[in-house]
């Protein structure tokens, strides 16, 4: 069968660490191919190259035969190339009709047209979404519907799904599954790009397995089992025993109640949220995106504000506390890692010694106005030291540090503050394995220490594999808890979805 | 912050209810439970002379475990609480206010009408945990609705027969648990336990319960159970809140439909918390808001929580009134399911 996108020996380098190693791809016509890998393997950087997002450092790109090269994702969607992108890419202050139709507007646009037009195509596609809607009002799982709408809407001949089902219901999948089927019969190539086997091994055609950014295994789907595809993925030891399900012999018991959430609300995202954290103990926290996880811890720590009528209360160690500023809650003994380090959690240009000790400060625990480099350094020697940063010196800037070395910067910032309350969010988000097992490792002494530890994450092998409860959070609440001997990924899906 | 409570003052003190987790964490143990008998709301569990007994309606009956409720003795009006004491002899309350110590109608002051719960002292002292002074055990809910605390707790001496009150002011008393040190006391309206001396002198030992509590009974190995029969609810919280409304609602809604708590639900279209009752996929989301619910908790010595068994919002063995270890298995009256559960006492507190 012809191929209609190609990729021979491509190679991709983010400051010369290899993402992607000499991979070789090849999408046929009217195919799903299904695209599996680890976090870090690799396969966003694949799709993003196809999609002109990402430009190769080595290698060649055939679209139909003929050598290609995009520049950026508008020149490859002109080619017939699509990509929903996992972050959503849409205007959040636009309506879903203004966003469908975003980039293929005529001169003179009638509002009403547009929206009609959109009503009728959402329609099609099975997808129960206003076209008036503001798309920062809808939840993430509309979003995502949205998104995919888009890339149909623009009749692309390729399009590339990453991680389309993370935020659906088993309902809207079932709709998402038979447009895909659609789509295939009439001539459409496919990128699918799932954490869930069993999707790609009901929807696909072929399979190719990434891991640590090289191409371990493609071939016809019918040639693959669960257990052949997740020895393909995981490969090496290491892998193996970073999602082991953990028996109920190695679950930590519950030490004191530190932290009571009672209630707490802030506008529509966190509604009447309840929980604690008890010292000793990982409190792992699962839940779809826009499931107001984040939003709660970040409440507790400061950084966003509850309602101030009817907001519910927060106690610590029995005493109510309502932060104005994070510094408060970091004198308190509550740190919050961030899931969004180039943002929140690190100065980029500055130096590991310069961070760390920025995190000092900020707890206000340094209390000299003047401070010898050779103090500083002193300081962050001995961090760099126990969370095993590696870096060519420690003057070497954060921006020139691995997405895991920068994340155990964050961390290293959080700690410093000497915290009783950890709270991790995302912590290997954008991180290689290695580096995973390292995190975890230091979480998991932090909680050994005696430490209240949380753990937000949305991958679930993460949060099995961490936590010694598991809370799972669903529309602005804590719906659900788990002890890690009971519970199943469709357990804990089913009530982060239903 | 140092202004809270001047802001507290505008925007109205935070009215929360504690989570239901660690020693609460939900489970689904009293639905899994096998049914030990089915019988219409049994309410309070006591054994005399190896049998189990249970007060329904008017009567008190008798609990085989593999064959039906025997009827022991009825009376002219349901039966509130009941107690053996040392020597053997069967106390029965009723909801008319009077008390029955093996047959014998026992002289009571007149401010002890609304007798929810009674317990004899190893040296058969008599204490009664009188509901309100206001109302009778039935009208528990328009008791709350009003904000009752004029409830009591009472002794009568052994040899003497005289009744002293030994604590006043309390917040419908619903459970007695005598040990060495005095008498705990669940205080319904107040989601606690308080111990309460023989001299009058209390103290909270268990506070921010998540549900109401009713009876207590010894544990084997120490401790005691503790009942919860219905759960604290944000709705219930905030109409409590809501003097006009709640005064508009007492006087115009019949009982069943009120905003409170109940012992069971979704049996009429026509109660509150319909919605509440979160439907997905034709199944009933067991975290859904509800008003009844069914909660055992283990406590120990120190009458601190270890762990609790539950029946959830989609459970039906909800407004467990009293739990007794019997047999080597915890038997839980459910008033709202209509049945008596025995649960398995070796894994009782396995899934927590």
């Amino acid at each position: 069968m012809e191929a209609v996108v190609r990729l021979e020996r491509i190679t991709k380098a983010y400051r010369g660490v290899p993402a992607l190693k000499n991979v070789d791809f090849e999408l046929r016509k009217g195919e799903i191919h299904a695209l599996l890998g680890e976090n870090g393997a690799g396969k966003s950087t694949l799709t993003k190259i196809i999609a002109g997002a990402v430009e190769a450092t080595s290698g060649t790109m055939y679209r139909n035969g003929r050598p290609v090269s995009y520049k950026s994702p508008n020149e490859a969607l002109k080619a017939g190339i699509a990509m929903v992108f996992q972050e959503t890419s849409l205007v959040p202050s636009m309506t879903v009709a203004q966003n469908l139709y975003l980039g293929s507007e005529r001169f003179l646009n009638r509002l009403r047209g547009i929206t009609i037009s959109a009503q009728q195509f959402l329609q099609s596609l099975n997808f129960p979404v206003d076209p008036t809607a503001v798309v920062e009002t809808l939840g993430a799982a509309k979003r995502q519907m949205v998104e995919i709408a888009r890339a149909v809407h623009h009749n692309a001949e390729v399009i590339i799904f990453d991680e389309p089902t993370a935020a659906l219901t088993p309902e809207e999948k079932r709709h998402f599954f038979a447009l895909m089927r659609r789509l295939k019969a009439g001539g459409v190539s496919i990128v699918f790009i799932s954490h869930a086997l069993e999707e790609a091994l009901l929807i696909s055609d072929r399979i190719t397995v990434l891991r640590d950014g090289e191409l371990v295994s493609t071939g016809e789907t019918a040639g693959y089992d669960r257990d052949a595809i997740i020895a393909a993925m995981v490969g090496r030891k290491l892998s193996a025993e970073l999602y082991r399900r953990r028996g109920s012999g190695q679950v930590r018991q519950p030490g004191r109640k530190v932290l009571s959430v009672q209630d707490i609300s802030m506008g529509k995202i966190v509604r009447n949220n309840s929980f604690s954290v008890f010292e000793g103990q990982i409190t792992g926290v699962f839940g779809l995106n826009g499931s107001g996880r984040t939003e709660t811890f970040k409440i507790v720590s400061g950084i966003y504000k509850r309602d101030f009528l009817r907001g519910g209360a927060i106690e610590l160690n029995d005493r109510p506390v309502r932060y104005l500023v994070p510094r408060e809650a970091v004198k308190d003994g509550i740190v919050y890692v961030t899931e969004d380090r180039k943002t929140e959690g690190i100065f980029e240009t500055m130096s590991i010694a310069e961070n760390l000790f920025a995190g000092l400060l900020a707890g206000g625990h340094g209390r000299n106005w003047i401070v010898g480099m050779r103090q500083m350094q002193a300081f962050a020697r001995n961090w760099i030291d126990r969370l095993a940063i590696r870096a060519i010196n420690d003057n070497a800037r954060v921006v020139e540090l691995s997405g895991g070395n920068q994340q155990k910067v964050v961390i290293g910032k959080g700690l410093v503050e000497q915290p009783r309350i950890v709270i991790f969010d995302e912590p290997t988000r954008g991180v290689d394995v290695g580096a995973i097992a390292e995190i975890h490792q230091i979480i998991n002494r932090l909680a050994d220490e005696g430490l209240a530890v949380v753990v937000i994450s949305s991958y679930l092998p993460e949060v099995m594999n961490l936590s010694d409860r598991i809370l799972v959070c669903r529309q602005g609440r804590i719906v659900e808890e788990f002890s890690p001997a009971g519970a199943t990924e469709e357990k804990i899906m089913y009530a982060a979805v239903h | 912050m140092i202004f809270d409570p001047l802001l507290d003052l505008f925007r109205g003190k935070a009215v929360t209810i504690p989570p239901m987790d660690g020693a609460f964490r939900p489970n689904t143990q009293i639905d899994d439970a096998p049914l030990a008998g089915r019988l219409a709301a049994p309410d309070n569990l006591v054994e005399l002379d190896g049998r189990l007994l249970a007060s329904s309606g008017n009567a008190v009956v008798s609990i085989a475990m593999h064959g039906g409720p025997q009827t022991v003795s009825t009376f002219d009006a349901p039966v509130t609480a009941l107690a053996v004491s040392p020597d053997g002899e069967l106390a029965v309350a009723l909801e008319t206010g009077r008390l029955y110590l093996d047959g014998r109608e026992l002289e009571l002051p007149s401010a002890l009408a609304c007798i929810t719960a009674i317990a004899f002292a190893p040296d058969s002292s008599l204490y009664a945990a009188n509901g309100s002074a206001e109302r009778r055990p039935r009208e528990w809910a328009a008791d709350l609705m009003l904000k009752g605390e004029s409830g009591s707790l009472w002794a009568r001496a052994p040899w003497s027969g005289v009744w002293r009150e030994i604590a006043s002011g309390l917040a419908f008393p619903f459970g007695i648990f005598l040990d060495g040190a005095g008498a705990v006391v669940s205080e319904s309206w107040r989601h606690r336990l308080v111990r309460i001396e023989s001299s009058g002198g209390r103290s909270t030992i268990l506070d921010r319960l998540p549900g109401y509590p009713s009876r207590l009974s010894p544990a084997s190995g120490g401790g005691a159970w503790l009942s919860l029969f219905a759960p604290r609810n944000r709705l219930v919280e905030f109409v409590l809140q809501e003097d006009a409304y709640r005064a508009d609602m007492l006087a115009e809604v019949p009982p069943d439909c009120w905003i409170a708590p109940a012992l069971s639900s979704r049996r009429s279209f026509l109660e509150p918390l319909q919605c509440g009752a979160i439907k997905t996929m034709g199944v009933h989301k067991p975290w859904s808001p509800t008003r009844s619910y069914g909660m055992v908790v283990r406590l120990d010595r120190g009458m601190r929580p270890l762990y609790s068994l539950h029946s959830r919002a989609d459970g039906t063995r909800h407004g467990i009134c009293s739990v007794l270890e019997h047999g080597g298995r915890l038997v839980a009256a459910s008033k709202g399911g209509d049945c008596l559960v025995a649960i398995d006492l070796a894994t009782a507190g396995g899934v927590n």
